[in-house]
């Protein structure tokens, strides 16, 4: 009786390349399949995984009121990683993102808000985070796809314009359909997060964990999934596909890319995206009201990615937190400047009823940011970053 | 072994980390276990000796269509708790309202969003201004069991526990202010407009209820947005319609455009104003003369120059004010809370936010220093919805450019209606 005994087969010259990794040359790849890795290089896998636990360490060591804000800056990167995958990416300018987001939050709100049938909005009553979360996806990649038909015939300014209309018609739609809105003014609960029966908005009940910091767990855990996954449409084929249609559309379609096939994913997939975080982003406060789907968080979102970086997930992601984060840190620093001008003292105030008060400082670094990234650093805080990096790897010869 | 390792270094870590976040940042107290109670004394204390009792303000301060009156509210909340603390304090405690108040907008949203800012860093809401708005929070009210006093009077207040209303609803200004018309002279049509929501259903939910009391038909209620461009479909409503009474439930901006602008095209019927659209800068506007001819305004109480107790302390509390009862109201709507308060503190309840809820659905009578009769802030009877209320007209040598012309009576149609629930239901 003896075993059939498997001989390790020596690993081929070519099989070899594929894997192995020169010791110090950490960009020199041997293999598309190793330059197109997740993560090519090790510092890289090294960065992102301290980052990560660092960012899981968190809700430890910060405040709840600090803890709300990253959690939503994580539902506003979601957001602007969708409107990456069509702007970034592939190239289609897109001002709908808020249009997206809208239909994302309405069809969550609505299958799991209350399903009495006296209840003033429409309600099923499936509160459960795993069903309201993808069909909120697709309802949205639904009308992405619907739209798209329009979108793939045009281009550039004129896409800017069309998709710009469809923010006002989904505003309109949003505030007359009191059923399942409640209406302009008045609003309507958001979806319920509530995983596999436990409501993460409540406080754990031996005290363990507050709401903020399950919420945070919550939001973080789903960034990550579509960060990778945003990452990981990036380097496929239909990625490399969309960084074809945007680098010269009529080369791509040389090339054999089917242009409406492509430009329809792009809109499916980035509508995919802003559904779910439009169904994320009131959670974490439990109200919408319809007037939020402006062409204001379209405006948000696209100064996200414009400021991160367009086209890289990792900016991207950089560029929500930043602006994310920028109300929370404007109320905090502001109030404690004080200018001097012309003998008068110039102090920033916290009501709005005041003049000069942080949100007009708010709202005006909105503007400034925008067009001081694109005029200095047009490739975002990505560009400044590479550069940063650059300067390190080849230090002391940087030059 | 290495993932063991790993394992180790990871939970290590997380009880470095979780040491690391504070307990209470607030000082807290040792007498009370419930946020937003410090035994520290309150910034700029009256009394340095008493701990401090914050109290959240969430009103419209800005770019609302209240801000009007959100402003005066406020500021009137703050002179009632500065006599309340210059008079001792409630149970050892100062009373600051100053140090949380916030500007919702008259959004819901950013109410609920303001709400969930400085919930943790109070012990009740001292205002929380508008109907939508309070509504979009009322369901965290209740479970974190945080009352609030209101600055509005839909009729849904009456029967919410963590909701401490002052004065009758829109819904029963509405019908006492058509029983009022009716006696003065038979009106045979009535028309709503109003806001989306609580505010404008309420008011026009009493007045469909009260036409059809007095045998009248109820023609229309037209929604409008707020905003002085919006109300073109309600103008020209009222004025091909020509009901014999229009019920306003909508801010003052839109009533001094209303009004005037249907008076201009030759309406000549009457307005009835629930108690938000009134501002007396309205008599500076072009539509003064229209509102002086065609106004009446029902109200909870009595405008800012009434005599009573309670009016003398605020004008007396507030000189130098423009007068405007904006600050009446935001001084009226503070007595149940301090009655409360008081109740809380004084008497064998929990010291806790569930303490305080039941404290004050057994408050049998609120001392409104005569602002309002002393059953109005009965919270226990079954029956204990408030039906009277104060009819107003237009007066521009008033202090708030209104007099009183029925003094707090309760319609026939009000105290025939059995109030179950809201009268607005969405």
């Amino acid at each position: 009786m003896s075993t059939p005994t498997i001989e390790k087969s020596e690993p081929s010259p070519k099989d070899d390349a594929k894997t192995s990794r020169l010791w110090g040359r950490p960009a020199f790849f041997q293999s598309y399949e190793q330059e197109l890795a997740l993560f090519n290089t090790w510092p890289k896998r090294a960065g992102v995984a301290l980052v990560v636990l660092v960012a899981f360490f968190m809700p430890f060591s910060l405040p709840d009121a600090t803890l709300r804000s990253l959690a939503l800056a994580f539902v506003l990167a979601i957001a602007a990683l969708g409107l990456n995958l069509v702007t970034g990416l592939c190239g289609q300018v897109s001002l709908g993102h808020a249009f997206f987001m809208g239909i994302g939050a309405y069809t969550a709100a609505a299958l799991s808000g209350d399903s009495d049938p006296e209840a003033r909005t429409i309600g099923f009553g499936l509160q459960e985070i795993w069903i309201w979360l993808p069909a909120a996806g697709l309802v949205a990649a639904l009308f992405g796809v619907i739209v798209a038909p329009i979108a793939t015939r045009l281009r550039g300014l004129y896409l800017a314009i069309v998709t710009l209309g469809l923010v006002f018609l989904g505003e309109h739609v949003f505030r007359e359909w009191q059923r399942l809105t409640g209406g302009a003014g008045v609003g309507r609960s958001a979806a319920d997060p509530v995983l596999f029966g436990y409501d993460l908005r409540s406080p754990a009940p031996d005290g363990a964990f507050t709401s903020d910091q399950q919420m945070y767990f919550l939001m973080l855990v789903l960034l990550l999934v579509f960060a990778l996954a945003a990452r990981n449409i990036a380097r496929s084929k239909v990625g490399r596909s969309f960084a074809a249609v945007r680098d010269r559309d009529m080369a791509a379609e040389m090339m054999g890319i089917d242009l409406p096939r492509t430009k329809t994913l792009a809109f499916a997939l980035s509508s995919f995206y802003a559904g779910c975080a439009g169904a994320l982003l009131f959670t974490i406060t439990d109200y919408v009201e319809p007037g939020s789907f402006n062409l204001l968080l379209s405006v948000q979102i696209i100064a996200m990615v414009l400021i991160g970086g367009a086209g890289t997930v990792g900016g991207t992601i950089a560029g929500a937190i930043f602006i994310g984060m920028l109300p929370t840190l404007v109320r905090d620093i502001a109030p404690s400047i004080r200018f001097e001008v012309w003998g008068r003292v110039l102090e920033f105030s916290e009501l709005p009823s005041e003049v000069p008060n942080i949100f007009q400082v708010e709202q005006i670094l909105y503007g400034l940011l925008i067009v001081l990234f694109l005029l200095f650093e047009p490739r975002g805080l990505f560009g400044i970053w590479v550069r940063t990096r650059t300067y390190w790897k080849s230090w002391p010869f940087s030059y | 072994m290495k993932v063991h390792k790993t394992g180790i270094a990871l939970a290590v870590l997380a009880l470095v980390a979780s040491g690391c976040r504070g307990g209470d940042d607030e000082g807290g107290s040792s007498a009370i276990d419930a946020p937003g109670v410090t035994d520290e004394p309150c910034e700029n204390a009256v009394n340095e000796d008493n701990g401090c009792i914050y109290l959240g303000t969430i009103s419209d301060l800005s770019a609302g269509p209240f801000a009007a009156l959100g402003g005066p509210i406020t500021e009137a909340q703050a002179a009632f708790w500065q006599r309340v603390n210059e008079d001792g304090g409630i149970g050892g405690y100062d009373v600051d309202v100053t140090s949380y108040v916030k500007d919702n907008l008259y959004n819901p949203e950013t109410h609920a969003t303001l709400y969930a800012e400085i919930e943790p860093d109070v012990l009740a809401l001292a205002q929380t201004l508008g109907s939508p708005t309070t509504l979009a929070i009322l369901e965290k009210m209740k479970s974190q069991n945080v009352i609030g006093a209101p600055a509005s009077w839909t009729s849904l207040w009456g029967f919410e526990d963590n909701i401490l209303e002052s004065g009758s609803s829109y819904c029963v200004e509405a019908m006492n202010a058509i029983d009022y018309l009716q006696e003065q002279g038979g009106v045979e049509t009535v028309m709503a407009i109003g806001f989306p929501g609580d505010y404008g259903g309420d008011g026009a939910a009493g007045a469909e209820i009260a036409a059809e009391a007095i045998g009248a038909e109820f023609v229309d209620f037209v929604e409008t947005a707020p905003g002085q461009e919006a109300q073109s479909a309600a103008i020209s409503a009222v004025v091909s319609q020509a009901p014999d009474v229009v019920v306003l439930g909508v801010g003052p901006t839109e009533t001094a455009v209303i009004v005037g602008q249907a008076a201009a095209r030759g309406y000549t019927g009457r307005f009835v104003g629930l108690s938000p659209t009134w501002n007396p800068a309205l008599l500076q506007s072009e539509a003064a003369p229209a509102l002086e001819a065609l106004f009446t305004h029902a109200g909870p109480w009595g405008s800012f120059g009434t005599e009573t107790d309670g009016h003398a302390a605020m004008r007396e509390a507030l000189p130098d004010v423009d007068p405007n009862d904006g600050y009446t109201s935001g001084w009226a709507w503070s007595y149940p809370l301090k009655a409360a308060l008081e109740a809380w503190l004084d008497g064998d309840y929990a010291k806790t936010r569930e303490g305080l809820v039941e404290a004050v659905n057994e408050l049998e009578s609120v001392d409104f220093e005569g602002m309002l009769p002393e059953e109005a802030g009965d919270r226990t009877g079954d029956n204990d919805i408030f039906t009277q209320s104060v009819i107003s007209e237009v007066d521009p040598a008033a202090p708030a450019g209104l007099t009183t012309v029925q003094d707090f009576t309760a319609g026939p149609t009000a105290s025939a209606h059995e109030f179950t629930g809201a009268c607005f239901e969405g």
